[in-house]
């Protein structure tokens, strides 16, 4: 064990560095600069201003000190300045990520439970009424464009209904504070957060189900209920252990793009989340911030997935961590 | 969906390779997913029987309702261009979009995913960490940034689907592999010295289809939104119509006029059920021959 | 459509959606001009309550000195006040500079300040401001005033409240971009000797205007609060300002149609919902306000490319195009056809009597023939790359239509998409294009906003939105030249309409459309379009006319 935690710290060393010099250089392939893109906004320019903007970027250098000075930041724990929003990446990463957290916590639990419920569900009355109505429900969620989903839950329950807010993160005319600020916050977060769910409890609900069918037909469940075991002790005690499989596979995945977040579902709702943040990073040219969110999320990935490994074997002690 | 018979007995291999395809006609779903595909491809052959002329074309009166005038069956968009005919053309791009870059990811996801998961040891660290580096990149932001580098064209698109989005499915892959590598079928073919690729092919990866099969269609189906996604954030290319694009195009009507994005999604929607579907199918058949081990 | 952030529009024609009366009585309270007890009483004003107002995209910073882009001085414009303000004729009228003189040889402008006016940090607002802004700013990294202040050899205090501008040549379109955002004033104390671009201030602005700064919660909201002490007794109204960034259209149309919402400027929703929106009661859609900016919509032409460097095939193409359908079907009326690249709101310089491209699709195949360009087998003549300004999708249908209108002449268009970086180094830096739409605020005096499309002596510096043609005409140059120093007004009309004769022959640049943006608000909101220059100016008018909204 300590030797795959040792092996695995060195991994992780070697991947952020892989991280950092494929984004970096890729990113820097892009055409046009942030200084462009900034006098593009303004509508207007001077050769002057854009000298200026340039050096305020440090773009003046040649891209190898720039990589070497990112580099040397990173070594420190310093993800750079956002010279676009005049802040450090680190302080407007960290602006976001609570509203990031939130909503992707609310949204993969949302996912994970129900989706997980009903797969089960559709596992167990499979070839029934149930299972078809579960599945056909969760695959046309699935199959239907997010934002699109996002803007009829707007103008259904927003709009027409008028029971929740259209889109951001609180009221803030209403200077709310405490619990109310609280409740306020539940209130903005349902929207999302199920929109965003939706999309991902199909994924479960499908993987649970098809995984669980899987096992029920093999050997050893089918003994089982050869010996006479009750179906419901089946399919919690044996079945559902080694249905999660997949779905702790799955959820890796999942919690390692939280960074990255939605950018669909945080656009439509104007979720102040660091998908969004990312997504605009890209298109100003903000080189800095757009390679800070992208290596943090690198770091969580990459610890997830030592995490997803653990837990591989306390689900199926025959893996061996290699 | 479709009833996995679990009491039934296992299918001899040859009764297996008479029996798959009509196994799957029997299910109900799979033959409608079967019937939905094969309605959406025969639409993409005959586009230019149907539909002749360039479906850019701005051919009517702008934001004509389905019904509004017998030329347009299904009206028109904001530039008056006819949605029934950008439905038939856009079915070959948006297929063409999906399949090419669901193979893309299937051909690396696969590979990697077996390789690392069977050889295991350094093979295994040195592909993950090839995968953790795809990976690491949230996929949708990583086709974004693709896609704004290479400047948006509907081959740019495609290969930025694909190169982003097979990381999931070599792991998935890769922990079958790993699963199955342990079960007494695999080890008894290693003691009895088969050699790697074919216990690989013959013993491994046909088990851990189901899976792979499920994350097949997921990944045809992704594609086919993801592309939707970049038109919708306006990172399309304008010069095809794929449905995609005119879901896209139509989000600045979607609440005056829902037919024009509304038509296409539903469009995207049966697709993404059919593959589904179909997909579904496949893998209760060959969970059939799952049973056999 | 509120994605390209350089969304700076513009509505010339006083194209009234609001009634008359209102504007009659705004313009009564506007300006220095006391709001009288009566006046208040009839329109039953109230004091007090948030405005909530769509802020898209989200600003870069919240100081206009060096950043021009449309968010930054939509909130600015409500925390700087500037020397004057522009009437919907464009005229200056005074804000922090009661009157101003300048001497018949346009070598000296005087402006007399108003006294007692506080920085909203308690310190007082001097002569000595203006002068370190003017020095600092306006004539060095302001994007757009450095040519106009260039001039301007000496700034004199003689007093706390008097500036007098001493200049080397006469500079008239000066007096044309005095207001908050125009010429920002910063305050001296709080960044002199300081590193500009960088001074903290820049993102918790400290101004003289009608509102404060409080808060900026990036990805949520900018918050303002009223001045208590602002120099215009009574004013401002409301209590507070809460820009909201709200990405998406749609979103922005619900929170609009709910009320969330009740100011939304820079056409904040698409053109279609709109007109949907203006049908409901609660509602205004409002094209004023914009006049000060005159947004000119164009084509450039590479005119080093093989096909485009003969003058035939570009005015063949401008006369494929039927510039009124491109107004109705992709703009939804909210432009029209340009006749010149000196759009018709610069009424003094806007030139009718000049060469002119009538739709024409005949005359535009003759062109191609007579140029040799004949069709092929296929129909097509030769093929282009178009690209189009990624700021959303009006320009991207602009260039699908563009694409249909060509194809008829036997024109094959292939479009491109990039983002904006992207086609900003395409066309200005790289100069790697076929042919391009953009568009230019022309502002009130074409030297301004106009020249830089035509001037030469942008070529070679890679600069966004000037020359992007490569157009070279000595004469044009010459022309551009002389009226930038030129002191006589009528001597300057003739030297833009010789000017705009000739660029309109070599047509290098197609203007397409004017375009007239639009606000939505409220119709229990007073005030809220007083002046030319709105959009970049502050709501100090603006008032509930029923209950406040919220609190």
């Amino acid at each position: 064990m300590l030797t795959y935690l040792r092996r695995s710290a060195a991994q992780l060393v070697f991947v952020l560095l892989g991280i950092a010099l494929i984004n970096f250089f890729l990113l820097h392939l892009a055409p046009g600069d942030a200084a462009q893109v900034l006098a593009g906004e303004s509508g207007a320019a001077t050769p002057e201003y854009m000298e200026a903007l340039r050096r305020q970027f440090g773009l003046d250098q040649p891209l190898y000190i720039q990589f070497l000075r990112y580099l040397g930041n990173l070594a420190t724990f310093d993800l750079g300045y956002s010279f676009r929003q005049s802040l450090p990446v680190s302080e407007l990463i960290l602006q976001r990520l609570p509203a990031t957290l939130l909503l992707m916590g609310t949204a993969i639990g949302f996912a994970l439970v129900a989706g997980c419920s009903l797969g089960f569900l559709a596992a167990r009355r499979a070839g029934k009424l149930t299972d078809t109505v579960i599945s056909i429900v969760a695959l046309l969620f699935y199959a239907t464009p997010v934002f699109w989903v996002g803007i009829m839950l707007i103008v259904v329950f927003s709009v027409i209904l008028d029971w929740l807010p259209v889109g951001g993160m609180t009221s803030v005319e209403a200077n709310l504070g405490g619990l109310a600020l609280v409740g306020d916050v539940a209130l903005h977060l349902v929207l999302p957060a199920v929109t965003l769910g939706l999309f991902y409890l199909a994924i479960y609900a499908r993987l649970m189900r098809a995984a669980m069918l899987e096992v029920y037909g093999q050997d050893f469940v089918r003994t089982a209920r050869a010996k006479g075991v009750r179906l419901r002790r089946i399919a919690w005690r044996h079945v559902l252990r080694n249905a999660l499989l997949p779905i702790v596979t799955t959820l890796g995945v999942q919690l390692g793009s939280i960074l990255g977040g939605a950018v669909l579902v945080e656009t439509v709702f104007s979720w102040p989340g660091l998908g969004r943040l990312a997504f605009s990073a890209l298109f100003q040219r903000d080189l800095n911030l757009l390679l800070g969110i992208l290596f943090c999320s690198s770091v969580v990935v990459v610890l997830v997935n030592i995490a997803v490994d653990l837990v591989y074997t306390l689900l199926d002690p025959r893996i061996e961590l290699g | 969906m479709a009833r996995t018979d679990t009491a039934s007995l296992p299918p001899t291999r040859t009764d297996f390779r008479d029996r798959a395809v009509g196994r799957l006609l029997r299910r109900p779903s799979a033959l409608v997913g079967l019937i939905l595909l094969a309605g959406i491809l025969a639409m993409a052959a005959f586009a230019d029987v149907a539909f002749p002329g360039d479906p850019l074309d701005m051919a009517g009166s702008p934001l004509l309702r389905p019904g509004d005038a017998a030329e347009f069956p299904l009206g028109t968009d904001m530039m008056g261009r006819d949605l029934a005919s950008g439905i038939f053309h856009g079915a070959r791009v948006s297929l063409l979009i999906g399949g090419v870059a669901a193979l893309v990811s299937l051909v690396i996801g696969i590979g990697i995913g077996a390789l690392s998961g069977y050889y295991g040891g350094r093979v295994d660290r040195a592909l993950m960490r090839v995968t953790e580096l795809f990976q690491t990149i949230p996929p949708f932001l990583f086709t974004l940034a693709l896609v704004a580098i290479l400047q948006p064209s509907i081959a740019t698109i495609t290969t930025a689907i694909g190169i982003t989005s097979w990381s999931g499915l070599a792991r998935l892959v890769r922990a079958e592999v790993l699963r199955l590598r342990n079960s007494e079928l695999a080890q008894a073919s290693i003691i009895l010295g088969a050699s790697d690729a074919r216990i690989i092919f013959l013993h491994i990866l046909p088990n851990a289809l189901a899976p792979v099969i499920v994350s097949a269609s997921i990944l045809v189906a992704t594609a086919i939104l993801t592309e939707s996604s970049l038109s919708f954030l306006g990172l399309g290319d304008p010069n095809v119509v794929s449905w995609g694009g005119m879901v896209g195009a139509g989000r600045e009507t979607i609440r005056t006029d829902p037919h024009v994005a509304a038509i296409p999604g539903v469009a995207i929607v049966i697709a993404v059920l059919a593959l589904n579907l179909l997909g579904d199918g496949l893998n209760d058949v060959l969970n059939g021959k799952g049973e056999r081990r | 459509m509120m994605g390209r952030d350089r969304q700076v529009a513009g509505g010339i024609r006083r194209r009234m959606v609001v009634a008359a009366a209102m504007m009659m009585t705004a313009a009564a309270a506007v300006g220095v001009l006391p709001l009288s007890a009566g006046n208040a009483a009839a329109q039953e004003a109230r004091k007090g309550g948030t405005l909530s107002i769509i802020l898209q995209p989200e600003p870069v910073t919240l100081t206009p000195s060096t950043n021009m882009a449309q968010p930054t001085q939509v909130v600015a414009g409500n925390i700087f006040d500037g020397l004057v303000a522009y009437d919907f004729d464009l005229k200056p009228k005074p804000a922090l500079a009661e009157r101003w003189e300048v001497a018949p040889d346009g070598l000296t402008i005087t402006f007399h300040l108003r006294s007692g006016v506080k920085w909203h940090d308690g310190k007082p607002f001097s002569a000595a401001d203006v002068k370190w802004s003017l020095e600092n700013i306006w004539k060095t990294i302001h994007p757009r005033n450095k040519s106009l202040f260039e001039n301007v050899t000496q700034v004199d205090t003689p007093d706390d409240s008097t500036v007098i501008l001493r200049l080397s040549k006469p500079s008239l379109p000066i007096l044309s971009v005095l207001n908050g955002v125009g010429a920002p004033i910063l305050p001296k104390h709080l960044y002199e000797g300081t590193d500009i671009l960088n001074n903290p201030y820049n993102n918790k602005p400290v101004g003289t205007g009608p509102f404060v700064f409080k808060e900026w919660k990036r990805g949520e909201y900018v918050e303002l609060a009223r001045n208590p002490d602002y120099w215009e007794a009574g004013k401002p109204y409301l209590d507070r300002l809460l820009f909201r960034i709200i990405p998406d259209a749609a979103a922005r149309a619900a929170a609009i149609e709910k009320g969330e919402i009740q100011y939304a400027p820079y056409n904040p929703v698409p053109f279609r919902d709109a007109e949907r929106l203006s049908k409901l009661p609660r509602l205004k859609v409002d094209t004023r306000g914009y006049e000060w900016l005159s947004p000119l919509l164009y084509l450039d032409f590479n005119v080093e490319n093989q096909y485009l460097k003969d003058v035939r095939v570009r005015r063949a193409i401008a006369h494929a195009i039927d510039r009124a359908a491109l107004a109705k079907i992709v703009w939804f009326g909210y432009a029209k056809p340009a006749i010149s690249p000196v759009p018709s709101s610069l009424v003094t310089f806007h030139n009718t009597k000049l060469p002119q491209y009538p739709f024409d699709v005949k005359k535009a195949e003759a062109l191609l023939d007579e140029a040799g360009f004949k069709r092929d087998a296929n129909g097509v003549r030769f093929t282009l790359t178009h690209d189009f300004l990624p700021y959303g999708d009006d320009y991207r249908r602009t260039g699908e239509f563009l694409k249909q209108a060509l194809k008829r002449v036997g024109i094959e268009v292939t479009i491109r998409s990039q983002d904006s970086a992207a086609f900003i180094k395409r066309v200005y830096v790289d100069r790697d294009f076929d042919f391009a739409i953009s568009y230019n605020n022309a502002f009130p005096d074409p030297q301004i906003g106009v020249v830089r499309a035509f001037w030469s002596g942008w070529l070679g510096t890679g600069t966004p939105w000037t020359n992007g043609s490569g157009y070279r005409n000595a004469r044009a140059d010459a022309l551009i030249q002389e009226a930038g120093v030129e002191g006589d007004p009528a001597k300057r009309i003739a030297e833009f309409n010789e000017f705009q004769d000739i660029v309109l022959g070599d047509v290098p640049s197609l203007p397409l459309l004017e375009l007239n943006f639009f606000s939505v608000y409220s119709a229990d909101l007073q005030g809220i379009v007083e002046q030319g220059d709105q959009v970049y100016s502050s709501l100090k008018n603006a008032r509930f006319v029923d209950a406040p909204k919220a609190n």
